[in-house]
């Protein structure tokens, strides 16, 4: 039964609970559970996108245009429900297709014509979040203050609780279970492998790899819209600068998840474990005291000792197995 | 004659002619962006890209990326900005933050060869990281009262041209001459375009990837001077987002981000393209928050069509091939 687990899912796992362990022992208010659920929200938005941008990076890719998405969605959900005044969930849904169709512009693109990921989703990046600023500059709204005044229902999203438990954990476990549901039980998830392994290959077994890798951006444009409306809904305010920082959190959670950046190999489950750890990170080291911008050392110390462990162990595990098979050939 | 259609067929031409096209279309909306005095300025304001561009060239051509410039240019920035400030002299300062280049670049290429971690992820790592120092060691404050000969270097003028805009662009014809006519120059080159090639040539590849990144450190510390004497004091998110308009400028001018093809000339082109798209939209009394949303789709239309000219290009030679083999043939 253990041997199933891989073996990265269970040091993140064991990562976890030593992270529960020591953050508790320098300030016991970080066992109390409720803190800990709700320290869901801080890291929710980082969470949803890295369960997709897990997909995108398994067929070979990558997309850093989702932190301006958020800015984006959120700026359309407050226009398109405060100043133009249609209902709000109406605006919600408009938000998130419009997410959903940058993530497809970036795919069609990259995947029809033929040009580098980072290229594309760079110029995106610039692009999406241009177009916030734009619409922000054209509404006459303080570009500071954002767009408040949402209905009570609206900040329920991100703010209410069901039975005790906060939304953010039900929709933290909800996104979980839709990427890890598409990207290891279905047909296409297969393909996501197979084309992250060699595309020729897939494109000669009569996978249309084309469309996958288009499919996988859209589905990142739209997890990166759902993250925008959450977190306006959390803060309570629609502004165009959201998401900006969370470039290298979103790729933090996707690598120390155990996805490798070449693609072929990874999995939700270990960005799901890996934004745990970086979330609980965050808040036990304000806990115990660290000034907040201090927490982009221990991240990226974080990222580049889990890339160097997780890039090493192969040669290392080879070099083991070698020296123990020559010595039974001795013994032979 | 043939040289003057090989110079055409140069992707550097088309950026040159873009450049070109970009002044001119300006310059009949409003004439007095074509006034030297705004091409100078121009010149200016793009300085620091074109000396970010330069470095970032190098591990481009690797087939590596370097994220870290924009921590490099803060760290080294902020420190000579003190050393400066505290009445230490210009060549102290210059020393320092060449040091400073120097060690993130070395830094960058260890974690890269040694511990074979994609330059992606390690620079962005790292540029975390330097961020974060900067803050410790300024203390969360901004490194102000920098003294005014200081700033005063930036505009010394001789015969009415800028003396540092001088220095950058013969700069950069000396790395393009090196990069293109000499002997291990060409080795970047090589090593972006085939790996294994290169290294059954001979060329010591892991030893040309780190002074590639140890370019670019120093690239971008040098930047970070020319921040200082140009802007005159030094925020905690100086340089903050600049290296993804380098990278961006890199690509506009030819650059490829897989390595093996681009120029350092083309790079500047592409820098100085990005800082006039700025000023022209301010000559064309377009509002700034335009910036991003026209830099970007820029971007990303030049990129395609690129992308789209080389796919039909590599087919048209394919078919070349092809009809030539089957001519052989018969004859």
């Amino acid at each position: 039964m253990l041997n199933k687990i891989p073996k990265w899912n269970l040091t993140l796992f064991i990562l976890i609970i030593s992270e529960i362990i020591v953050f508790g022992m320098i300030n016991p208010r970080f066992w109390n559970v409720t803190i800990l659920l709700n320290s869901f929200n801080d890291f929710i938005s980082v969470a949803i996108i890295g369960f997709f941008v897990t997909m995108v990076v398994i067929t070979g890719g990558i997309d850093i245009s989702g932190v301006s998405i958020i800015g984006l969605t959120s700026v359309v959900t407050g226009l398109l429900s405060q100043v133009v005044g249609i209902n709000i969930w109406v605006s919600i849904l408009c938000a998130i297709l419009i997410g959903g169709l940058c993530g497809l512009l970036n795919g069609v693109l990259i995947a029809y014509g033929r040009v580098q990921a980072m290229v594309i989703t760079l110029g995106g990046m610039l692009l999406y979040s241009g177009i916030a600023i734009v619409l922000v500059g054209l509404s006459d709204v303080s570009t500071y203050e954002g767009i408040s005044g949402f209905p009570e229902g609206f900040s329920q999203i991100a703010n209410g609780e069901v039975m005790g438990i906060p939304n953010s954990v039900i929709l933290f476990i909800v996104m979980f279970f839709i990427a890890y549901i598409l990207l290891h039980r279905t047909r296409f998830g297969r393909y996501i492998y197979l084309t992250g392994i060699n595309q020729n290959t897939a494109e000669y077994s009569g996978i249309n790899t084309k469309k996958i890798i288009a499919a996988t951006y859209f589905l990142s444009g739209l997890s990166a819209g759902i993250a925008g409306v959450v977190l306006t809904s959390y803060l309570g305010s629609a502004r165009s600068d959201y998401g900006a920082e969370y470039l290298m959190p979103i790729l933090t959670v996707v690598v120390l998840g155990g996805t490798l950046i070449t693609g072929g190999k990874g999995g939700v489950i270990g960005t799901a474990l890996a934004s745990i750890i970086l979330g609980f990170m965050q808040i036990g080291l304000q806990m115990a005291g660290v000034s907040t911008q201090y927490i982009g050392l221990a991240t990226g110390v974080l990222l580049i000792v889990s890339v160097a462990f997780l890039g090493i162990n192969p040669d290392f595990r080879f070099n083991v197995r070698r020296i123990f098979t020559q010595k039974q050939n001795i013994g032979g | 004659m043939s040289r003057i259609t090989n110079i055409i067929k140069l992707r550097e031409f088309r950026t040159f002619i873009f450049l070109i096209l970009l002044f001119v279309v300006v310059g009949f909306i409003n004439s007095d962006y074509l006034s030297l005095q705004n091409i100078d300025k121009s010149l200016k304001s793009s300085l620091l890209y074109i000396v970010l561009a330069v470095g970032m060239t190098f591990v481009l051509l690797t087939g590596n990326l370097d994220i870290s410039v924009g921590g490099t240019l803060g760290l080294s920035a902020a420190v000579s900005g003190t050393i400066l400030r505290d009445g230490g002299s210009v060549f102290t300062a210059a020393i320092a933050a060449i040091l400073i280049g120097v060690v993130i670049g070395l830094i960058n290429g260890f974690g890269v060869i040694k511990l074979k971690i994609s330059s992606f992820i390690m620079t962005l790592a790292i540029l975390s990281i330097t961020r974060v120092v900067q803050v410790i060691y300024t203390d969360g404050k901004w490194v102000e009262n920098i003294p005014a000969n200081i700033k005063e270097l930036s505009n010394i003028d001789i015969f009415g041209i800028n003396v540092l805009t001088f220095i950058v662009i013969v700069g950069v014809v000396f790395v393009q001459v090196y990069l293109s006519k000499s002997r291990k120059g060409r080795y970047y080159n090589a090593i972006g375009d085939n790996v294994d090639g290169a290294i059954s040539l001979g060329i010591p590849v892991n030893r040309y990837i780190a002074y590639s990144f140890v370019i670019s450190g120093i690239c971008a510390s040098l930047a970070g001077l020319i921040f200082v004497s140009q802007i005159g004091f030094v925020s905690t998110n100086a340089g903050a987002g600049i290296e993804l308009t380098v990278i961006a400028a890199c690509v506009l001018g030819g650059v490829s981000l897989v390595g093996g093809i681009g120029t350092v000339v083309g790079a500047a082109l592409g820098a100085i393209i990005l800082t006039s798209i700025n000023s022209a939209l301010v000559y064309m009394k377009v509002p700034a928050f335009w910036n991003d949303t026209i830099s970007g789709s820029l971007l990303i239309i030049i990129v395609v069509v690129d992308a789209l000219l080389a796919f039909n290009t590599n087919k048209k030679a394919k078919k070349l091939r092809l009809n030539a083999r089957v001519l052989q043939k018969e004859a």
